[in-house]
């Protein structure tokens, strides 16, 4: 549930929940109409991840900027080199993790790694990276096993919130691979692919919506209602 | 009507019940109207008409004819016109040949598209034969076939009852079949010569036509008296469907195609008018296709194909130019019937082409008479009706014709006989494609009720064990004639209802019938009205508290939630094709999320205990949750999730991917021999090792079970090994007969049984042999006096000196152990070798899935009393358990996978029940394993004869609950579906599997209502020997 209480956390969390709501819809109309959607499981579409990649590092970038000009006491980060590595090899590990999870939840042993790589790449990217660029890699992994509670940080909840969202859309993406439509984009992965982007696409929208309705509640409260519906809707708790 | 709700077996009852509404609705939804399987004979040509005799057989005489039966696979009605089949179109131009408008059954099942490994293309020609089956089976028979007549003979499909070849070939005429190898499975021997092409490749088009047309220039070539060397062919074109499958009809090589048959037909027609014989050809498509290609729709271009009709001899079509007259397929069989004087198929419906009939009016009338009168004698034919008076009518004309010659009166013969022709058949095909509707309504009413009270029983038994008692004491002065009498008057209220449904909709439903079985039935169905609406009412005041409930947890609503969408999930027919997808999916999300909670608590323990005590209040709570289960249990549930996705990839299923390559496959290749004994012995031994760990549960003759134990495995392995899918250094036993093996089997597994009871009985100490006084927590005998009791000696009055509580209990663990051990030793003989590796595995899922799913474990904030939620939890992730290893088998939604070798193992010959029970224990394996494994941790976890009563009652009705469900929705289902296209290879096929799982449910908690019943039975045998003994 997010807090009222600071203003500018909210902020930035719609601001970034935009922009997201803004180039993830572009990138995947800009490949339809190139007609290439059906290929984003392949190795081919890889600039894709890089352009999410920058977007998120760019976010990134944005959330830091501002926490920086807020408490002026950014820590001194002296082994900068050595943050950049582990979090890399971290991420690494969990990209390893996803290639192996989504394999024994059903994707095809033998063949088809490549497309099961760039998924796992996908997720990665949408669910442990934005994480990682926020927190650190400590505390993101104290947040994934569940030891650490996310308490009062709205950001933090933002971000744990749009991965599960990623991971259900993912998992909800396989539903229609059995059905018997026969339209090419019923190949795995494509659309567990899409899923994923589409999970993480709704939450954020979800986001907005929420910020948006909880500033108008202050006026109507009659809205509140709508707000604590939306609340419910959030998985992580 | 408290007393119900209360009793144990309530549910069990409910469970009977709905089978019993599930058979009326499988009477509603396949129409038992068999084929008589008369055979035609010659003698039966009527030689009177309305008492004037009449040459029969010589009347009927059509001259000697040559029939040519060509079915061009997915000729549309367009396809015959002058642009495409120029030389037919002129022929139709000039009116030597007809052309009729045949509305064609739209064929089920698509082609299967990727190359298949050996062991696959018998399901894969199963599927290829029910494609064709319709057609055929209506051409041939002059029939239209039901359900059962496919579901009947699965396995081998053939026509069993009369059609035209059989009649040919009784009759002494020479048929040749030259293409789709279909026709020689349906009517096997009956062929003079064939040669029969199978295709399971789309691509080709070109070589199966080639197969087909190698042929005639030999085959039309007459004798030397100018006469064909046959009477009856059929060629079956597969090109052009073929085509139309891969790139519609609208495509570039349609057009050489039709060209290609139409020099066929110009070919044979040319051919024909050397012949000193009248020859006749049929051209017939049996399905359109789209102009996007394929077909299995309903659409007039995939529906409505041509059936062209030529003849030499100076033939001239009768009708106008233009589309021509609409026939039916059926029409085809009397037709060329007659043409080959053979007498019509038995159960033909047809009639006569128009154009065929002869200008004779005396011959013409004949026919007519002959194909009506042949249709009224079918079965079950009204007599009462307009359109039989018509028929007689027409006779009485007939036969004034025959008296006094007046053409008036044959015109009006003519016309009668036509009229009355048109309605029977009609009527005759819709009797037999026509659902009941009326039972079928009434059966999911009935189901519907059943199911509200079940799960009304279900609620009111998971409420916990004190607030019942309360509300037992409240209500304990209802007088009894009151409640009879508030019985008899919702009894009779209900019957009311009945009839009066009965009368309103005037259906002609059998129900209706007030006949004496079905006005039982009628009673009965009331019956069950009545006490589903007590059952109902007196719950709904009862349930007062459903406080368990909110302990569930979110593994328990996936569960929950999971099982009630899966019902649901019907409604798409790849959901039901791919029903595997589903539980597939459930079970990674059910893994996944156990995973997570697993992991959680874990780290949650780890990092708490690496911090030290700082929470000292926390640690003891801590230590307890994990004392069960162990850090081991990650390592474990990963492995298991391996294990899991190795079995998946055993044995393909379904529809869409059953041709990819699989383990299965693998494994059976001759190459791979080792890998596959590796399996079998690994799971045998595995078997072995889980049966020697479960004896710890049985008696204090641990080591006389384990004999039996092991024995029961040796005689498996020898079985293995004389059915040559094991190699053994001991030669000898491969010249062993099987079916002894297996008679000492099954020997093994009673005499364990006879022994367990009869060591509880205590028969053996009667007999003077003494028991090892071993362990003395095994020692289960009944002179060990109750704790409590001191003095039981000096009161021989008192109810139970001795623990008969205890003792029960352990005899229930020790029975419901011996009955796991039993099931898993007969389905480790039944698999095929490398199945056998499932049991175990069903085994390790269940008590690992247990363990893990416990309540004190996962949830974090502990309630004390977990056990009702536990019970709700694991029975229904058993149930899970169950459907999951009945897909990684390799079973599936369609009759094709069945296994039928498994219903032969160690029998000589066939017996019809043996062989039932064999396919039904193999087939259903991986549920039955699952529920006996349920009601074993049931047993085992209970800590009273009480709460075990308590936790049987709560997981039968929860079993129960779950089956009676799935029927209810699905028939609705089928219900919404019923003119569906897939009707037949999808929806039906899963109702008879329902049907079957209904079955095996009911005998399931059967079981373990025996297991009780026999714990009480014991201990009063018990107590007569021991009090003897005593005394």
């Amino acid at each position: 549930m997010f807090s009222l209480n600071n203003q500018l956390e909210l902020r930035r969390v719609t601001i970034s929940s935009l922009i997201t709501c803004v180039y993830l819809p572009s990138i995947v109309t800009v490949i339809s109409y190139k007609g290439l959607l059906y290929s984003v499981g392949n190795a081919s579409s890889f600039y894709i991840l890089v352009l999410i990649f920058i977007a998120e590092l760019l976010k990134s970038f944005y959330f830091k900027s501002v926490n920086d000009l807020q408490s002026k006491k950014s820590k001194p980060s002296k082994n900068k080199a050595g943050d950049v590595l582990k979090s890399f090899v971290f991420l690494l590990c969990v990209m390893f993790s996803f290639f192996v999870g989504i394999i024994l939840f059903g994707a095809p042993v033998l063949d088809c790694h490549e497309e099961t790589l760039m998924l796992s790449a996908l997720l990665t990217l949408l669910t442990v990276f934005p994480l990682i660029l926020h927190t650190g890699v400590e505390t993101s992994m104290q947040l994934l096993f569940g030891v650490r509670q996310f308490g009062k940080d709205t950001i933090i909840e933002m971000l744990v919130n749009n991965a599960l969202f990623t991971v259900c859309g993912a998992w909800l993406g396989a539903v229609v691979i059995p059905l018997d439509w026969n339209t090419p984009w019923q190949v795995w992965p494509i659309p567990c692919h899409l899923g994923a982007i589409g999970g993480y696409l709704i939450s954020n929208v979800l986001n907005v919506l929420k910020v948006t309705l909880m500033s108008a509640a202050i006026k109507y409260p009659a809205l509140n209602l709508l707000v604590s519906a939306l609340n419910k809707l959030q998985i992580s708790k | 009507m408290l007393r119900w709700l209360q009793h144990r077996w309530t549910g069990f009852c409910l469970v009977i019940m709905a089978l019993g509404a599930l058979i009326l609705f499988l009477y509603g939804f396949f129409p038992l109207k068999y084929h008589s399987g008369k055979m035609a004979h010659m003698d039966d040509l009527p030689n009177f008409i309305d008492g004037i005799s009449i040459d029969g057989q010589q009347v009927y005489n059509s001259g000697e004819n040559t029939v040519i039966l060509m079915v061009i696979d997915g000729l549309r009605y367009d396809f015959v016109t002058e642009e495409y089949m120029p030389y037919t179109g002129q022929l139709l131009k000039n009116k030597s040949a007809c052309i009729h408008v045949s509305v064609a059954e739209p064929p089920t099942v698509t082609m299967p598209r990727i190359k298949s490994p050996e062991r696959k293309k018998e399901k894969a020609q199963w599927r290829r034969t029910i494609n064709f089956w319709r057609d055929i089976f209506a051409m041939m028979t002059g029939s239209v076939s039901t359900f059962a007549d496919v579901a009947l003979n699965f396995g081998a499909p053939a026509v069993r009852g009369d059609s035209v070849l059989r009649v040919a070939a009784a009759r002494g005429r020479r048929s040749v079949l030259y293409g789709d190898e279909t026709w020689v499975r349906l009517f096997p021997g009956l062929w003079s010569e064939y040669d029969g092409t199978t295709s399971f490749f789309v691509t080709d088009y070109t070589e199966v036509d080639n197969n087909v047309t190698r042929h005639l220039d030999k085959i039309l070539a007459p004798d030397e008296k100018k006469k064909p060397i046959f009477d009856f062919l059929v060629l079956h074109y597969l090109g052009l469907d073929h085509i139309g499958h891969l790139e519609g009809a609208r495509s570039d090589k349609i057009k050489p195609k039709l060209i290609e048959m139409d020099e066929v037909v110009k070919k044979i027609f040319t051919q024909m008018q050397y012949w000193d014989r009248t020859g006749v050809l049929f051209i017939c498509g049996d399905h359109g296709m789209r102009d996007a290609g394929g077909h299995g729709g309903a659409t007039p271009a995939e529906v409505l194909v041509p059936l062209v009709l030529a003849k030499t001899n100076e033939f001239l079509c009768p009708h106008d130019k233009g589309p021509g007259p609409t026939v039916a397929q059926v029409d085809l069989a009397p037709s060329v019937s007659w043409l080959l004087n053979v007498p019509i198929p038995g159960d033909s419906t047809g009639r006569i082409l128009p154009a065929l009939l002869p200008q004779d009016t005396r011959q013409h009338l004949y026919l007519l008479h002959v194909v009506a009168q042949h249709n009224a004698k079918e079965n079950g034919l009204p007599t009462d009706t307009e359109f039989y008076k018509q028929f007689q009518r027409a006779e009485k004309q007939f036969a004034h014709y025959l008296a006094t010659g007046q053409q008036s009166a044959a015109k009006i013969a003519k016309e009668f006989y036509e009229e009355s022709l048109e309605i029977m058949s009609k009527y005759l095909v819709e009797t037999t494609v026509d659902f009941d509707m009326f039972a079928i309504g009434t059966a999911i009413c009935l189901l519907y009720f059943i199911v509200t009270s079940l799960a009304c029983v279900t609620l009111y038994s998971l409420q916990p064990d004190t607030n019942r008692k309360l509300s037992v004491t409240q209500h304990k002065q209802t007088s009894t004639a009151g409640l009879i009498l508030a019985f008899f008057i919702i009894y009779s209220i209900s019957c009311f209802i009945l009839t009066t449904a009965c009368f309103i909709t005037e259906t002609n439903s059998q129900l209706c019938s007030f006949d004496s079985v079905w006005l039982l039935a009628l009673l009965l169905i009331a019956c069950a009205f009545t006490m589903s609406y007590f059952l109902i009412k007196s719950s709904i005041e009862k349930i007062k508290n459903l406080s368990t409930l909110k302990d569930l947890n979110a593994i328990d609503y996936l569960l929950i939630v999971g099982t009630l969408f899966h019902a649901w999930s019907f409604l798409g027919t790849s959901f039901i094709e791919e029903e595997h997808m589903t539980w597939y999916f459930f079970w990674n999300t059910l893994m996944f999320l156990v995973l997570l909670r697993t992991i959680m608590v874990v780290v949650i323990y780890l990092s708490k205990k690496l911090s030290g005590a700082t929470e000292v209040q926390e640690k003891p709570e801590l230590e307890q949750k994990m004392s069960t289960v162990g850090i081991g249990i990650v390592p474990k549930w990963i492995l298991l999730i391996a294990l899991h996705r190795y079995l998946r990839t055993m044995n393909q299923t379904g529809d869409r991917w059953l041709f990819l390559p699989d383990t299965a496959d693998w494994l059976n290749a001759p190459e791979n021999k080792l890998y596959l004994q590796a399996h079998l012995v690994i799971g045998t031994l595995l078997t072995l090792a889980i049966c020697l760990y479960n004896v710890r549960h049985m008696n204090n003759f641990m080591q006389m079970h384990s004999a039996f134990t092991v024995l029961a495995i040796l005689a498996i392995f020898c079985y293995r090994v004389t059915s040559q899918s094991l190699e053994s250094p001991f030669t000898d036993i491969k010249t062993w007969d099987n079916v002894t093996i297996v008679n000492i089997f099954w020997g093994l597994l009673l005499a364990q049984f006879i022994f367990e009871i009869l060591t509880y009985i205590g028969m053996f100490r009667s007999c003077g042999v003494r028991i090892p006084n071993r362990l003395s927590s095994n020692e289960f005998v009944f002179n060990k006096p109750k704790a409590k009791t001191e003095d039981y000696f000096y009161d021989p009055c008192m109810d139970e000196p001795w623990n008969i509580a205890e003792v029960k209990l352990n005899l229930a663990r020790s029975l419901s152990h011996i009955m796991l051990n039993d099931l898993m030793l007969i389905v480790t003989l039944l698999m095929r070798p490398h199945n056998v590796i499932m049991v175990p595995s069903v085994y390790v899922t269940c008590v690992l899935t247990s363990q893990c799913m416990d309540h004190k474990l996962l949830d974090s904030r502990s309630t004390k009393r977990t056990d009702i939620v536990d019970v709700l939890s694991r029975t229904l992730v058993h149930l899970w358990i169950g459907h999951l290893f009945f897909f990684y088998q390799g079973n599936s939604n369609s009759l094709a996978s069945v296994d039928l070798g498994s219903g032969y193992v160690g029998l000589s010959e066939y017996c019809p029940v043996r062989v039932a029970l064999r396919m039904g224990v193999h087939a259903y394996a991986g549920p039955a394993i699952a529920g006996a494994v349920l009601f074993c941790t049931i047993a085992e976890s209970s800590e009273s004869w009480h709460q075990y009563l308590q936790s049987i009652w709560r997981a039968t009705n929860i079993f129960g609950l779950q089956r009676v469900y799935a029927i209810t929705v699905y028939s609705v289902v089928a219900t919404i579906f019923r003119h569906h296209l897939f009707v037949w290879s999808v929806f039906s096929p899963k109702l008879l599997y329902d049907f079957v799982a209904t079955v095996l449910t009911i005998q399931a908690i059967g079981t373990i209502a025996q297991i009780v019943w026999l714990t009480h039975i014991t201990s009063w045998l018990a107590r007569l020997f021991t009090n003897k003994t005593r005394l």
